[in-house]
Order: structure tokens, then sequence, then C-alpha cells
């Protein structure tokens, strides 16, 4: 075999590793900045999307103040949030929600959602606008109970509708002692 | 560390922050990063909280910016700061995120939160590029961090120190990682860096665990064969065959890293003189898609096998060969570029791309669509720089289909505006004519007379005042009696009438004085009743000339803010436009670059090829001579 043929192999091999260690490369830097610096022009572009990203952050944090003020402004809204405080006893499939006797929010959980409750999150179910006076709160709650049953309960509360923002929390929480879930209605100041 | 698991270990990050905001431990299982349940204090911040959980970064940014301008989250304010760092960091806002965490740290922040802040700095940095000022933020932690988040504190200090050609210490600071999920890419990590930092027996070592490990899952095996692959080519660097053989063996022949081993086989078969072996990974090989580097270069190695057996007619015939494929490769990289330079390459890439319904803001290209613009274009692609790029040019579209909706919502929002002032004007008339029929003052008048006169009554005792109609009638009727009686003429009859009077008007006082603290009672009551209705009506009335005071004001607030909403819509747009038209020309012209170059290493593989065809003609010819 001619010399030349043995220094091209030589090359090859030498490309083959060279080649097998940027992948490993890739891998062992793990996170994405440790390839060469972008360049310039690119970097111009990130921080334009960058800047774009936090104008319509802001356009929408906007927009969004803008719709609640103007559907629901502060002196008739009234919202109802949902939350689980562990939830052992009772696996949540939907909510049915009522204010005087009118159902507003009929809500189906999508597993995700529910998770979402498990782990701290609290869903605003409903946001509407109610007149000063006394109103009256009903909400039924379905899903699976104790033993894997069927299970459907409701609480009510009524409440005065002041001037100023209302606040209910509908918490679904365990009564350790009854090992049966608990749902209440409670007012936020 | 694999793109999936790098995103997984962010979202862990932000997770463990809220965990700790409402005191719960830290792990990388995301079970164990719930905030204990019924810690809320402000439900704004749990309803951010429903949405961040549910990985709608955008949807949680957008309420947390509304809660906190609104003053609906201040139970919640230093995780609330922290969080709205983290979501800006997944949503790629390095910038704005480090200005939140630095703002964070300027003020007096529980070590906790503060260590967590730098511990951020420090990815941000290292995902710039900054790895100077990621290690400082590094060195700032004061604390260890709690669970995995610390073995993850560990994993990024290795790749900032090795990200820097630190190696020695990051192999110190690898050595410190502990046995949790991030352990196999900390001894992979730590198996490269001490092969790299001259330490190649104890790297090798490390690489071969990882090599051999039990895979649970796709990640764990592609993890595998990435170390057999980096071992295999470590001990082939080092001239030791069999073990070369023995590591690129194990790596799957269907996946990522497949060709590159069977290339790396068949130099160790070569290097342990079994050129004959050295053939079946190597014509494996072959059959590949060409526009693989390992298929080009096997292209080479497979006549190289030919001329070690002696088979050197063999050889030339597999030289052509591959400068036949060369050239046709090389003319279908043409049709590549051309494509490319025709336009909508990243709307290609993007719209063959498989829908992710949850991707949301937070996305990656997963796999590659097959098309003449990305056929040659893999490595490239799956490069840090053009991912991101790509990913930027994606954003810019959700951008403008967001932008679309708020421009739809402003809208709605205006007619609104508009029928609320309508609607104001139409009731003007009958207002006015509401409050011009309410005489508050008179009514007001006469509350205060009676108040006067139940007043008088009570500090004269005066039993008779607060008799009922008839009594009164009837009280009036014994007055008149008793003046009837006086102008009688005197005689027994009339003292005898007298008596009775008497004794009328004496059991009706007794009535009276008798019922007197109940009526009086009775009276006060009601007199407050109408000192209350009266209040209310009075409040009922402010409000009335309040509303119709500010709501023309509050209208023409609304309108101002919808038209200022809609001149940044405008402002935005062409904007968004603009980049992603230079982003997308950048990226093409990187992609153009990248043909441009395989074409000329396809150009060189084809030198390389006929120069050792004119070799073995030389041999064939100087043997022939002799």
């Amino acid at each position: 075999m001619s010399s030349s043929i043995r220094r091209l192999a030589a090359r090859l091999r030498w490309q083959a590793c060279a080649a097998a260690l940027v992948v490993c490369g890739a891998l062992l830097l793990g996170a994405p900045g440790h390839a060469a610096e972008p360049a310039q022009d690119l970097r111009t572009v990130d921080q334009d999307v960058q800047a774009l990203k936090k104008q319509l952050v802001d356009l929408n944090r906007d927009l969004f103040r803008l719709e609640e003020e103007l559907l629901y402004p502060a002196s008739t809204q009234v919202a109802v949030f949902l939350s689980l405080d562990v939830g052992t006893f009772f696996a949540l499939d939907s909510v049915t929600l009522k204010v005087d006797d009118k159902e507003v929010a009929n809500y189906l959980y999508t597993e995700r959602e529910v998770q979402a409750l498990h782990r701290g999150g609290v869903q605003k179910l409903y946001l509407g606008n109610l007149k000063a006076g006394e109103h009256e709160i009903v909400a039924f709650f379905t899903g699976k109970g104790p033993h894997e049953r069927d299970y459907r309960r409701g609480t009510t509360l009524k409440f005065e509708k002041a001037i100023g923002a209302k606040y209910l929390e509908l918490r679904i929480s365990d009564r350790q002692a009854a090992l049966q879930p608990e749902f209440v209605v409670r007012q936020w100041e | 560390m694999s793109r999936s698991r790098l995103r997984r270990w962010t979202l862990t990050c932000i997770a463990g922050v809220l965990a700790s905001a409402a005191g719960a431990g830290h792990a990388s299982d995301a079970a164990r990063d719930l905030p204990p349940p019924g810690k809320i204090r402000d439900l704004d911040y749990g309803d951010v909280l429903f949405h961040f959980f549910q990985d709608d970064y955008f949807a949680a940014l957008v309420r947390l910016e509304v809660a906190r301008d609104l003053n609906r989250i201040e139970h919640h304010s230093a995780e609330a700061e922290l969080l709205a760092g983290g979501l800006y960091l997944s949503l790629g806002l390095h910038s704005e995120a480090a200005r939140i965490f630095n703002r964070l740290l300027a003020g007096p922040v529980p070590q906790t939160v503060s260590d967590r802040a730098h511990f951020y700095l420090a990815r941000i940095g290292y995902q710039r590029g900054y790895y100077a000022e990621a290690w400082r933020s590094l060195e700032r932690i004061r604390a260890p961090l709690p669970d995995a988040l610390e073995s993850e504190r560990r994993l990024l200090a290795s790749n900032v120190l090795m990200a820097q050609g630190r190696f020695g210490e990051a192999v110190g600071a690898l050595q410190a990682a502990g046995d949790d999920d991030w352990a196999p890419y900390a001894r992979f990590n730590l198996g490269v860096a001490m092969v790299r930092s001259g330490a190649a027996e104890e790297g090798r070592r490390l690489l071969e665990s990882v090599g051999t490990m039990p895979a649970r899952s796709e990640e764990d095996r592609s993890l595998r064969d990435r170390a057999n692959l980096a071992l295999g080519f470590a001990h082939l660097q080092a001239r030791a065959g069999e073990p070369a053989v023995a590591a690129l063996s194990r790596v799957r022949l269907d996946g990522p890293f497949t060709n590159r081993a069977l290339l790396g086989l068949g130099w160790a078969e070569t290097d342990v003189q079994r050129p004959e072996r050295a053939l079946v990974p190597w014509l494996e090989l072959r059959e590949g898609r060409l526009l693989d580097s390992a298929v080009q270069e096997s292209f080479l190695a497979v006549p190289y096998a030919y001329a070690q057996l002696a088979s050197n007619g063999q050889a030339a015939q597999q030289y052509r060969l591959a400068v036949q494929a060369y050239a046709a490769e090389s003319a279908r990289i043409d049709a590549s570029i051309a494509a490319i330079r025709e336009g909508g390459f990243l709307d290609a890439i993007l719209d063959a791309a498989p829908r992710d319904a949850t991707a949301g803001w937070f996305w990656q290209l997963q796999s590659v669509p097959d098309a003449p613009h990305t056929r040659y274009i893999y490595h490239l692609l799956a490069s840090h720089e053009f991912q991101e790029g790509l990913k930027n040019y994606r954003d810019l579209r959700i951008m403008q289909r967001n932008l679309q909706r708020s421009r739809d919502s402003l809208a709605a929002f205006d007619d609104m505006v508009e029928a609320r002032e309508q609607a104001f004007v139409a009731r003007t008339p009958r207002k006015t004519e509401v409050l011009e029929g309410t005489d508050l003052q008179s009514l007001a008048l006469r509350q205060d007379a009676l108040t006067q006169r139940v007043a008088a009554i009570e500090a004269g005792r005066d039993v008779a005042a607060l008799a009922s109609d008839v009594e009164q009638r009837q009280w009036f009727a014994l007055m008149r009696v008793d003046d009837v009686i006086a102008g009688l003429p005197p005689g027994p009859q009339r003292d005898a009438l007298a008596e009775r009077s008497r004794l009328l008007r004496g059991t009706q006082l007794w009535h009276f004085d008798a019922e007197y603290k109940v009526r009086l009672r009775r009276v006060k009551g009601a007199l407050r009743e109408s000192q209350a209705a009266l209040d209310e009506a009075r409040g009922r009335v402010g409000l009335v000339e309040q509303a119709g005071a500010t709501a023309p004001l509050d209208t023409v607030g609304f309108g101002g803010r919808v038209v200022d909403l809609a001149r940044r819509i405008d402002e935005i747009g062409p904007r968004i436009d603009a980049t992603a038209a230079v982003q997308q020309r950048l990226l093409a012209n990187l992609a153009v670059q990248e043909l441009e170059a395989q074409q000329r290493r396809l150009a060189n593989y084809a030198m390389q090829a006929q120069f050792a065809l004119a070799s073995l003609y030389d041999g064939a010819t100087a043997g022939v001579g002799q």
C-alpha cells in the first residue's frame, strides 16, 4: 500500500476522532452558551427580539388591565377562586357555580389543571359584576370521593357585596378526622 | 446534558423557587417541588401559579405583572420577583431577567432568596457565554441549595469551569456531585473532562461506568451511546484498538450516534490489524445517506481497507465510486443552496415540524423535517446558535399572532367605550329628572323637626303626645266634655258629671303613662331608621352625582388607553416583521455557509480519492514495469 494512502487514512482517522469529540463536546457542555460566540448580528437580532418580547408582555399587561377595569370595575367586581388543600379524599372532575340562583360557570377540569391546583395554584373560576347588597353563591363539586366512589357535594354562602371588589374562595380540603373531603366558601377581605 | 433535560432543569429551578417561597423542600421530582397547599396569601398570586404550573408561562407572566401593578400580591413580593425573573428567563428575556435578579439582590432579601437569585444569574451568564460573570455569581451563593438544586448548581459550576478550560477544577466540582438524576450526566462530563485534562485512565473508567449503566429511558440510552462513543474514541486516541471495539460495539445500531460509532469501529479494527473486519461496519455505514459526514468518510475508508488487504483493484474501484458519489452529492447541495436562497427557509422548517400543542413559548425543534432546505444542515440545525435563532423566529411569528389577537380585543374595547359613552348620554335626562325630583333638603328639615319634637316630649314627659290618633281624639273629647260641664249650672248633677269626667281622664292618663316608655322607644327607633334612610339617600344621590361627573372622564380615560394601546400595536407590528426578516436572512446565510463548507469538504474528499487512485495506478504501473 502506498504511503500516500496511509497518510490519507491517518488524516481520515484523525478527522473521525475530532468529529466524535465535537459530538461529545456538545454534550459535555450541556448548555447553550458554550458554542462559539454567536456572530454580532445574530446577537443584535436576539436583543431586538428580547426588546420586542418585553414590549409585548407590557402590552398584554396593559390590555389585561384595561379589559378588567372596563368589564369588571372594582365597584361591582366579584371574583370566585377555587383551590385544593391536599385533596387526598377527593379527585376533582367539575364544578358548577351559581350566583343568585343563576349558573355562571360550569367547569370541567383536565388532569393538567388538577395537577396545577394540587401544586398550589388557585384558579380564577369566575369574574363578574354584582350590585351592592346581599347575594348567594352555590357551588357543586363532582368527582371521585373516598374509595373511588362518585361524589357530588355542594356548598353555599350568603354574602354582602359592598362598594369594592369582592373575592370569594371555594376551597376543597381534607377533613382528616372523618376521612372525608370538605368544601367551604371563604370570603377574602 | 440533553436539551429536554436542560429544559426540565429550568422548570425545576423555577418550581424550586416557588417551593422555597412557601417553605417546602426541593427536589427534581416535580411532586416534591410543590409549595404546601393552603399557603397562598394572595389569591391573585395563586392564579399566577395556576397558569405557571400548566407551563403557560406567558399567561402567568402577564397576570403576575398585572397583579404586581395593582399591589395584589404584597404578601408574596419576594417570591413573585423571583418568579418574574424565572419567567422572563424562560421566555428568553435574559436581560430583563438579569435586571430583576440584580434588583432583587440590591434589596434586603433572605439568604435563601439571594442564593437562588445568584444561581439564576449564573445560569443566565452561562447561557449567554459570560463565563467569568457566571462564575462570580456561583461564588456568591453562600449556603448549599436544597436537595436537587444543589447538585444542579455543582453541575452548572463544572460546566462553567469546563467552558473556561479549567478542567482540573471542573473535575473537583463534579466529584462533589451527588448520586441523583444528574449523576450519570455528571459522570459523563467528568469522564470527558478528565480525558481532556490528561487523567485519561480515570476518565475512561467513568465513561465506562456510564456506558454500561442500566438505561430506563430513551434519554438514558442516548447518554449511554454518547458515553460509549466518547470512550471508544478516547481508546482510539490512545491506540487501544480492542477496548475501542468493545466500547463502540455497545452503541445502538439505530440511534443518533450509530454512524459515528460504525466509523470508529472500523478504525479500531484496522488498529488491531483486522482490515477485513473493518470492512463490515464501513460497508454497512456506506449504505447510509451520503449527507452524513461519517457516511461521506466511509467512502474513503472502505477502499483503504481493501488496499490494506492488498486488494488494489477493488480499492481503485471504490475510490472511483467515491469520486462519483461526492460529485452527485455536491450537485444536490447546489439544489439545497438554491432552495434556501429562494426564501421562506425558516417558515418551511417550522411548518414542516410536528405541532406540539403544549410547546407554547418554550419550544425547540425536536426533529428536523426532511426537505431540500434542511437535508444537509442537520448539524447546523442542532447547533445552539441556529436553534436560538429559529426559536426567535418562531417566537416572532407567535408574537405577530398575539398582536393580531390584541388588535381584535382592542377593537372590541373601543366599541365598548363608545357604547358606554352613548349609554351615559342616553341616561343623562332620566338622571337629571330623578335628581331634580329628590328634595333631600326638605326631608332633612322634617327629620330635624321631628327629632326636636320627640326630644321636647321626652324632656317634658308629655305622655299624651305619644298617644295614638284614636286615644288623642278621645283625650280631646274629654277636654271638650270638661268645658261643657264647666258651663252647666252648679248642683249635684254637675258634680256627678265632673267626677265621672275626672275619673275618665285619670284612667286615660294612667294608660298613656303605662304605654309611654314603649311608645317613646318605638318613636326613637323610627326616627333612627328615617335618619339612616335619609343618609343612604344622600349617599346614593352623591354617587349618582359623582358618576355623572366622573363617567365622562372615565370614558375619556378608557378611550385614551385604547388609543395608546392601538398606537403601540401599530408600532410593534412592523418591527416584528422587520426583525423576523433579518433573522430569516441571517440564518439563511448561516445555512448557505454551512452548505458551502460541506461542498468544500466533499471537493477535498474527491480530490483525496483521486489522489489515492492515482497513487494506486502509479503503484500498479511500477509493479508492471518491474
